[in-house]
């Protein structure tokens, strides 16, 4: 899993910064990297409301603009940067080498269309494939997802199906043009829980089988440790951590990411109970200036509040933003 | 569906019966004497016994409505008091002028009216969306007798591009009876195209903000194919019903504009009957007018469950 790290990203995120217009204090997302290996698997773990659906979705050109903007970085895609891509581009390369599965399968699929013909509608807008090649595609792909009586469903408007057939249907039609990158938020959220595990255990399988990278949003950490190979934590509209799914476990760095993760007893002792993370995100015009944690990390100092802290690169490819890093140092300590 | 259909039917027929009511009985308080309008001139006591008992005005008020419904069920909707022309005959005759009439102005507010609501709605905020609800404002609020006249001295009078009022039958010469027909059909339709503007416009809102425009977007579908296929296709829903029913509006608005173009149809037919008092052509007018727009809901209803696949298919 982590031998790969020689080959080149297939999607490299580099210094990227959002803002919605009306709120210029600060940046909603605020100059964020990382980057996905072909084939290979990132969490993005954080907070209801860091930043994490608005970041694929302009990852994916989804965000209106404006009043969404890009204020800086880039966003390589085997080598072009997305963000400089004109619309017709962009949307040449959506639902084709960048595909997307939301959360919310009930509402996710036209209610006046058949679901057979939202897949086929996908797959002739990226190939010039007659419509009974499409349509046997489309077919295949249902097979795939396991459908019962996929020819019967083909037909079927999505209201005729339940939630997880129409998750199904979705990731049908999401990965129908073998994309190279498919970005998954929060597949399985809005799904009864004796079909979570069902669903994503079939987005796994096919995202390995067809080696497609994959961007996975999730709450859920046992899923974080069961699939990811990379994990990126975000916390208020930046990465404080990414590092594969091992040192993010078991090397943590990042106060956050070690209130999030709930682990590492030994903490617990100078710092009370870190494992349930207090307080809340403070709104964006009260941002400290420095490290956005600050006002609910333990550690926090004047200078945490003040001073943008420093990347700290424990292991190549493992990254922290903190001043306390390396943080065994500072436990020790005390 | 036909089950739908004759629910509908049976559920509308009380509505006519309170509503035959209401239009006998309204009539039967308008004051002035409908023999005295028909004999201006002469008052022989005897002739006006003579028609006062040829046409019941003496039965007591609920035999006489007994009667005339009994009648109307078979189609017989009486006599002109005035013509002496069998009412039925008479609707008959005019009604081809104002369903011309009304269907040329629902065109046209359609035409106008839904593609500057999907624009609106697509460039939402921009100059195009204020200029768009500003017109929208005026189609609304402009008298149509006012507008009626500017076109008619503008296009009419000054630049002599259409007629500048009358009817011509659509049989006789079609291309003549649309231009003539163009410019009361536009006036009648402003404030329709106004309404569907400003639906349209709500709707796109609505369903371009829902989630599977989202998946359509991300599916790398063009806009045109986003906002013309996913998100007017399940916008047109409502606005489908909505025109239906405010095709019965046009049918029964049509009054005034046809006084002002001077169109011999079911507004100037009504019109010319309350003056003189024609009770009969009165009751059959309003009767067929309100059998119209029920008729207009039902099939407003029913299209809904047709372009609804929810509806159309169920579980
Ligand atoms: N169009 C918008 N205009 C202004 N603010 C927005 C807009 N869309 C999202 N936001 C804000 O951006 C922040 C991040 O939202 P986002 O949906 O990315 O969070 P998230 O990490 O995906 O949360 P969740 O886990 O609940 O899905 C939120 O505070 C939200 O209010
Ligand atoms: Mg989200």
């Amino acid at each position: 899993m982590t031998g790969t790290t020689t080959s080149q990203p297939l999607l490299s995120v580099e210094d990227f910064s959002l803002n919605f217009s009306g709120m210029e204090k600060a940046n909603l997302i605020d100059g964020i990297s990382f980057s996905v290996l072909p084939g290979q698997t990132l969490c993005l773990v954080g907070e209801s409301g860091c930043g994490k659906s608005v970041t694929s979705l302009a990852l994916m050109g989804l965000l209106a603009s404006p009043p969404a903007r890009v204020k800086c970085g880039r966003a390589l895609f085997n080598g072009r940067d997305l963000f400089t891509l004109s619309e017709r581009q962009r949307a040449d390369l959506r639902g084709n080498e960048i595909a997307m599965i939301f959360q919310e399968p009930m509402t996710s699929l036209n209610p006046s269309l058949t679901v057979g013909h939202q897949i086929v509608e996908g797959i002739r807008r990226h190939n010039a494939v007659s419509s009974e090649d499409a349509r046997a595609r489309a077919l295949e792909m249902l097979e795939l997802v396991r459908i019962p009586a996929p020819e019967k469903r083909f037909d079927a408007y999505p209201h005729q199906m339940s939630g997880g057939m129409r998750q199904r249907a979705m990731i049908a039609m999401a990965l129908a043009n073998s994309p190279k990158l498919l970005i998954a938020d929060e597949p399985t959220t809005a799904l009864d829980v004796t079909i979570q595990a069902q669903i994503l255990a079939l987005v796994s399988r096919l995202q390995r089988e067809t080696g497609t990278a994959m961007i996975l949003i999730t709450h859920d950490l046992s899923v974080v440790a069961e699939v990811a190979d990379r994990v990126a934590v975000m916390y208020a509209g930046r990465i404080v951590e990414t590092g594969s799914v091992e040192e993010i476990f078991s090397d943590p760095q990042h106060p956050y990411t070690l209130g999030l993760f709930g682990s590492v007893p030994s903490l617990g002792r100078r710092t009370g109970a870190l494992a349930t993370i207090e307080g809340s995100v403070p709104p964006l015009e009260k941002m400290p200036a420095g490290c956005r944690f600050a006002t609910r990390c333990p550690f926090a100092d004047q200078r945490c509040h003040r001073e943008a802290p420093p990347r700290y690169e424990p292991t190549p490819g493992h990254q922290v933003t903190c001043w306390y890093a390396p943080l065994e140092d500072h436990v020790r300590a005390a | 569906m036909l089950k739908l259909i004759a629910r509908r039917i049976l559920v509308a027929i009380p509505t006519l019966i309170i509503l035959s009511m209401i239009i006998f009985g309204l009539q039967r308080m308008l004051p002035g004497d409908p023999i005295q309008t028909m004999m201006a001139e002469e008052s022989d006591p005897q002739v006006i016994a003579f028609l006062r008992e040829k046409y019941r005005l003496d039965d007591p008020v609920p035999v006489q409505y007994l009667a005339w419904v009994g009648n109307v069920l078979q189609g017989d909707f009486g006599r002109s008091l005035r013509t002496g022309l069998p009412v039925a005959e008479m609707i008959l005759q005019k009604l081809p002028i104002t369903v011309q009439l009304a269907t040329m102005a629902m065109i046209m507010a359609m035409l106008i009216g839904i593609p500057a609501g999907i624009l609106a709605a697509v460039r939402k905020n921009t100059v195009l969306d204020y200029i768009a609800n500003a017109v929208a404002l005026s189609g609304m609020s402009i008298p149509n007798f006012w507008l009626g006249i500017i076109l008619i001295m503008v296009l009419a009078v000054s630049w002599k591009l259409l007629p500048a009022s009358g009817y011509v039958p659509i049989t006789q010469d079609f291309w003549l009876s649309v231009r003539t027909m163009l410019m009361p059909a536009f006036v009648l339709s402003t404030a329709v195209a106004a309404y569907l503007m400003r639906h349209t416009r709500s709707a796109m809102l609505g369903v371009l903000s829902s989630d599977y425009i989202r998946t359509a977007r991300a599916k790398g579908l063009l806009s045109k194919t986003v906002i013309l296929k996913h998100a007017l296709g399940n916008a047109l829903m409502p606005i489908v019903t909505l025109s239906t029913l405010l095709f019965g509006d046009l049918l029964a608005g049509a009054v005034l504009t046809e006084q002002i173009f001077v169109i011999p149809g079911f507004g100037k037919l009504i019109v010319d009957a309350v003056f003189t008092r024609d009770y009969a052509v009165v009751q059959g007018v309003v009767l067929f007018t309100a059998i119209g727009f029920i008729a207009m809901n039902i099939l407003a209803d029913v299209l809904y469950i047709v372009v609804n696949p929810r509806l159309r298919h169920p579980q």
